[in-house]
Formats: C-alpha cells, structure tokens, sequence
C-alpha cells in the first residue's frame, strides 16, 4: 500500500466513492466524492494529539469492537495516506463547535470542521473493480450461540485477537475473564457449503487454510492449548497447503469431521459444551472447550448491486461480478474496458488475488498501450425514416450502448459503436422495426425461416439457438454423437434476446407445429442480462398466443449452456413429442387466424397512414 | 415495483405451482416437476 501511495503514476484516492461512470471503452469519464475528512491529509504528520484530547470514545471497527477509539482517529495503524480522520458522526458537533479540542492541540492547524465533500470528473481508459468481499454474519446459526456466548467468536475476532496490532496486543484470551483459554475449537464452513437455506451454498475458499494457519500460531505462541476443529471437508489444495494441513495435525491439533450441532455454555465458568456426531467413528461426542472461533464464509460485498450499476456488470446466482468468461476471460468483465481482481468475481485467497490482480493490470495495459481496439462487427443501427423517439431502445440495451431519444427534439437514439456488444435485444423490442444488427438483419432471419419451411413445414421444429450457449450445446450432442431427432431446424442469432416476436409469429403462419426458443442460463448469459428480455417476451407471447385460441406450449423456452449436449438432445426428444401432438387441422388454424390478424393489422397501418396524411394536408 | 405472489404454469408438463416474481429481478424458471424452463407466469385475475 506503501508502493501505491508513493508511485508517481498513481493517484491513490482514499475515503472516496464513485458516484457515476458513463462512457465507454477508452472513453469512461468517472465522478468520484471524495468526502470530507476535516484533517487536510497533507499536512497532517499522525503525531496523535487531537486523538488524546478527544472526549468521544466509540468501539473501534477495525478491531471488531474489542476496544475503543476516538471521533477522530487513525482508521488502522498503516492506513495509506498516513492521517487522521474526523468522523462527525461521532464528533460532538461542528456547527456549532462543541468541543474544538482536537483543533486547539493541533499544532499544524490541519484540522478544518468546514471541509466538504468534494466531486471529482476524471477520465479514464479503462477500470479495474477490485472492491473485494465482506464476511458472513453468523448469527442466523442460533445454535452455536454467537450472540448468547461470549466465548464464541468469530475468525475475523479471532485475527484482531491474536494480532500483535490488535487490542491485546497479541496476547489470546477469552473474553469473558482475559485469560487464556486452555482448550479451543473451530468449526468449520459456517455459512458455506450450506444446503439448509441458511448462509450460502458455495465453498468460501480460504476459511480452512485460514483456520490451519490459526491453529499453526495458537500452537507456536501456546504450546500446550488443546486445539480442535470440527469440518465436514479439509479443502488444502494448493500448493504447500497440504503440507501446512499435515503439520498443524503433527502438533496435535485434533480434526475431528462433524459440524456440531448445539454449544451450551456453563452459566459460572461460562465454558462452553459441543455436541457432535463424529462421522469418522459415527458416534455422538461430546466436547468441553474454553473458547469458540467460527470460521464464518465470505459473501458478496453488500454494496455490489451500486458496483453492478455503475459499470452494467452482472452477477452469478451467488452474488459475486460475473467475469466475461470463466475460462478464456477470467478477468475480463462482460462490459469492454472493465476488468477484475480478487474477491469481487469470487472468494478467492491472497495469492489468487495478486495472480488475478497482476492478470487484470495486464490486459488493462495492453489496451492502454495500443491506444485502439477491435469493436464488435456486429452491432445495432438506426433506421431514421422508421424511428418514432419511443425510447424503449436505451432502456432494453444490457451495455448502456444507446444514447436515449427525444421526442420533442426529433433526437434520434445514438448507439455507440465501441460500446455496443451486439446482443440484438434492442432490435427485438423496437416496435417500430427502426434497429437492425449488422449480419442478423430482421429479413436475413425471415428467410432463414421461409426457406427452412418452404417444404412440409408440419415436419419442422423451428429452433432459435443462442451462438454461445444453445447452438455450442447442439455442436456438443452432435460431437458426442447423441442421438435426437433430425426434425428440429436451428437458426442462430447471437443472443436469444434477439428472437424477435414476429419471427416467431411468421414461424407459425407458415405453417410450423412448434417453435422452441433456447438461449443461455441466466448466470452464463453472454450480454449481461439480454436474456431476460427474452423470458419476458415470451410471457408476453404466450398470452398473445392464448388470446389468438393457438396453444400456448406450441411455443417452447429452454436454457440450454455449451457443456449441456444431453439436455439439448433431451429437449430434441421432447419436442419431437410435442410435435407429434400438433395435428394438421391445428396448424391450419392457426395460419387462417395469423392471415386475418395480419389482414387487419395491414388494414389498421393503411388508415393510421391515411389519417397521418390528411392531418398533414388539413394543417 | 415490488415482489409479488404469482403462479406459474410449465408448457412442458402442465404443472401448476405458486412462486414470486419481480419484474426488475427477473429470474430463471425451472418447472420443479420436469425441469423444463417452458415456464410461464399466468395472467393475475382481472379485478372485478
């Protein structure tokens, strides 16, 4: 953190927040609040002073409340710039001044109770997210007692504990009589790898290194503590980690796998009593200790919906940024220009974190040293004699690629090319036909679907298969040499955002039994979120389809990834069910229904045209 | 708009089954019966 602040070409913005970023690739214009700190960091030499006379003692956060600090303060003892803070929250109040001590001690007269915030435009060619995770909050687990214990701490309490910076100075003990505990356990995966609704269904990643390296220092600094840790699974599989797992059992810490399920705590030695199934010998056991860490997970920083927003990223189901791909671009975000590092894409530990870091400076230079880079070439364009101002373009696009419209002004919606992925969900929803993809053009598709059922079109199932997902998982049934039935027909788009409702309405006006549109699974969704416009397009669909007396599940939606070959030509074999079901005299119903919907919608364009013109002439 | 009480109906197997739905958090649906994501979310009832 040191190297940060002293390096020339870094400009380290510290207690400050971004508050907009707009623009694209090369191009990000960024505002940033940089708050009040009312102590000029500059001038401020940490000398301590103000910190002495302030009468305000609040529990510390850095030391998860194990002891106090003043309202103003040094937020940690190697806090980068090196200077106090002010926090007015807890200051007695500066208009008017209650207090002033802090100000009349300070010999450097760096303290101002005027500062404000202040706002900040910069621009930037590219951004690096590296805003990390927060821990899990363990007391939804009632029965380890988190909040009725005072023994039972957390492994964050833990490292300030033990910490030679910490509030102890280093020296264990437990919290209800300062001294040092004799026995201590550890339970493992609290909040992860949970499958009971409570915490989170994914592995943490660094909790059982951590906990070994836990027992490693309580049993170099406390030769002789009785140390156990209950776990369900020892993750220790990177490099040395092994190792370290095998030393800490060489010191005679006992790892015993079973996740207790009740602490009781003697109300006069305020020890504590574990009951656990020891899945090793399959008996219930019972365990006496002084103290009690648990190794909480690591979730999603609380805040990642703000992060999401700013820069149009999207998450995986279990809440952290998704990266652009999880093998080719593992630290690229889905937005050009944006990369990742650390725990904000997943739990990762220190190493994997600098790896990832070091990855993502990388690629961000790479573009910042070439000045240019390749934009898509297949994006969105406006048609301006079609466009009606509606809008409904910019608020569809996943990117934040286009530009709004006015109305009033005739402005026509701009769609930036350098920031337009192509995804085509702009295209689908204009109602006005005003936006085309490049290379996926509303008529290039209509004749995909008229050629494809220019021949027993009741033999065909019309399938629109996403490039990425759906169309690589047909590409995967066919290279395992799945069987499925030869009736369905794909046509590909980039995305099944870009499936647009008249395709499908044309599919069935010719004649087709079935149309089934299949695209990504949300989390693996190549444009961010298009392919939500698609599930909400089909709702719509179906309705319209109800309405219209065809039958709705003549119409088909699945999510089907690259590796899923087998659902695809599972999906194939149901189809082909469905289609069996569909008889002729349905289909010949529902084209008769389709030519006179599309009679009259002709007929309806023609009169509003005809009412346009005479308003034009009458004016 | 907030999250709201619907029912979902699969056009894979006709399974019928209550949910929530958000139309700012739109979500994967999977029929819990067959699995199919064909998975539509009736039309509330017309207030009388």
């Amino acid at each position: 953190m040191m190297d940060v602040g002293r390096h020339p070409n870094v400009e380290l913005m510290s207690f400050s927040e971004v508050e907009a970023v707009t623009g694209f690739v090369g191009n990000f214009h960024v505002t940033v609040r940089k708050k009040a700190r009312y102590v000029d960091p500059n001038e401020c030499t940490s000398c301590g002073e103000c910190s002495k006379v302030c009468p305000v003692a609040v529990p510390d956060e850095y030391q998860e409340g194990f002891s106090s600090r003043k309202a103003i303060y040094l937020p940690f003892p190697q806090a980068v710039p090196s200077a106090y803070i002010l926090n007015m929250d807890n200051c007695l109040g500066n208009n008017p001044i209650a207090c002033g001590k802090c100000q009349d001690v300070c010999e450097k007269k760096c303290i101002d109770y005027d500062d404000q915030d202040k706002l900040v435009n910069i621009e930037v060619g590219v951004i690096i997210a590296a805003t990390g995770m927060d821990v899990y909050d363990p007391t939804e687990y009632d029965e380890y007692g988190y909040t009725r214990h005072q023994n039972v701490i957390t492994s964050m309490e833990f490292e300030r504990l033990i910490c030679a910076g910490g509030p102890t100075e280093g020296h264990f003990v437990r919290p209800t009589d300062s001294a040092l505990p004799k026995s201590i356990g550890f339970i493992q995966c609290v909040g992860s790898r949970s499958q009971d609704g409570r915490g989170n269904p994914y592995c943490s990643n660094i909790c059982c290194m951590n906990t070994v390296k836990d027992t490693l220092l309580l049993c170099d600094h406390y030769p002789g503590v009785d140390i156990k840790v209950f776990y369900m699974d020892i993750r220790a599989f990177g490099k040395g980690f092994e190792d370290l797992y095998m030393r800490s059992k060489e010191e005679g810490v006992k790892y015993i796998r079973g996740i207790p399920g009740d602490v009781v705590e003697d109300s006069e030695s305020k020890d504590l009593v574990l009951t656990v199934e020891n899945t090793t010998t399959g008996k219930l056991e019972k365990h006496e200790l002084q103290m009690l860490v648990l190794a909480q997970g690591v979730i999603p920083r609380r805040d990642n919906a703000k992060l999401r927003q700013l820069l149009t990223l999207s998450t995986t189901s279990d809440g952290f940024i998704m990266e652009s791909h999880p093998k080719l671009k593992p630290v690229d975000a889905p937005t050009k220009g944006v990369f990742l590092a650390g725990c904000v894409e997943s739990p990762k530990d220190i190493k994997d974190s600098v790896t990832q870091s070091g990855a993502a400076a990388a690629r961000a230079s790479i573009l910042l040293n070439a000045g240019k880079t390749k934009i898509e070439a297949i994006t969105s364009m406006v048609d301006p004699d079609k466009c009606n101002y509606c809008g409904l373009c910019s608020n569809v696009c996943p990117y934040n690629a286009i530009l709004s419209s006015d109305k009033k002004t005739k402005k026509l919606p701009t769609i930036i090319q350098a920031a337009c992925a192509g995804c085509g969900a702009c295209a689908a929803e204009c109602p006005q036909d005003a936006i085309y993809m490049r290379h996926f053009r509303d008529e290039q598709i209509m004749a995909q679907i008229e050629g494809i059922l220019a021949e027993r079109p009741h033999e065909q199932l019309i399938t629109f298969a996403c490039n990425w997902c759906s169309y690589a998982g047909g590409d995967m049934a066919g290279t395992s040499r799945l069987q499925f039935p030869t009736s369905s027909r794909l046509i590909r788009t980039m995305c099944s955002g870009r499936v647009d409702e008249k395709f499908i309405m044309q599919a069935f006006r010719l004649g087709a039994p079935m149309v089934l549109v299949s695209g990504c699974h949300f989390a693996d969704c190549h444009y961010i979120s298009a392919v939500t416009w698609t599930q909400k397009r089909l709702d719509k669909l179906w309705s319209k389809l109800d309405k219209l007396g065809i039958r709705a599940d003549r119409l088909q939606l699945e999510w089907i990834s690259a590796a899923e070959g087998q659902k695809f030509a599972k999906v194939m074999r149901q189809m082909e069910e469905k289609l069996a079901t569909v008889t002729m005299d349905e289909i010949k119903q529902t084209m008769k229904i389709l030519e006179e919907e599309e009679k009259k919608a002709k007929a309806k364009a023609e009169a509003k045209l005809k009412n346009t013109k005479s308003a034009e002439v009458a004016s | 708009m907030a999250e709201r009480d619907v029912l979902f109906k699969c056009l894979g197997c006709g399974h019928e089954y209550p949910g929530k739905f958000d139309m700012n958090n739109i979500q994967e649906r999977t029929c819990p019966k067959c699995r199919s994501n064909s998975v539509r979310r009736l039309p509330l009832p017309k207030k009388k």
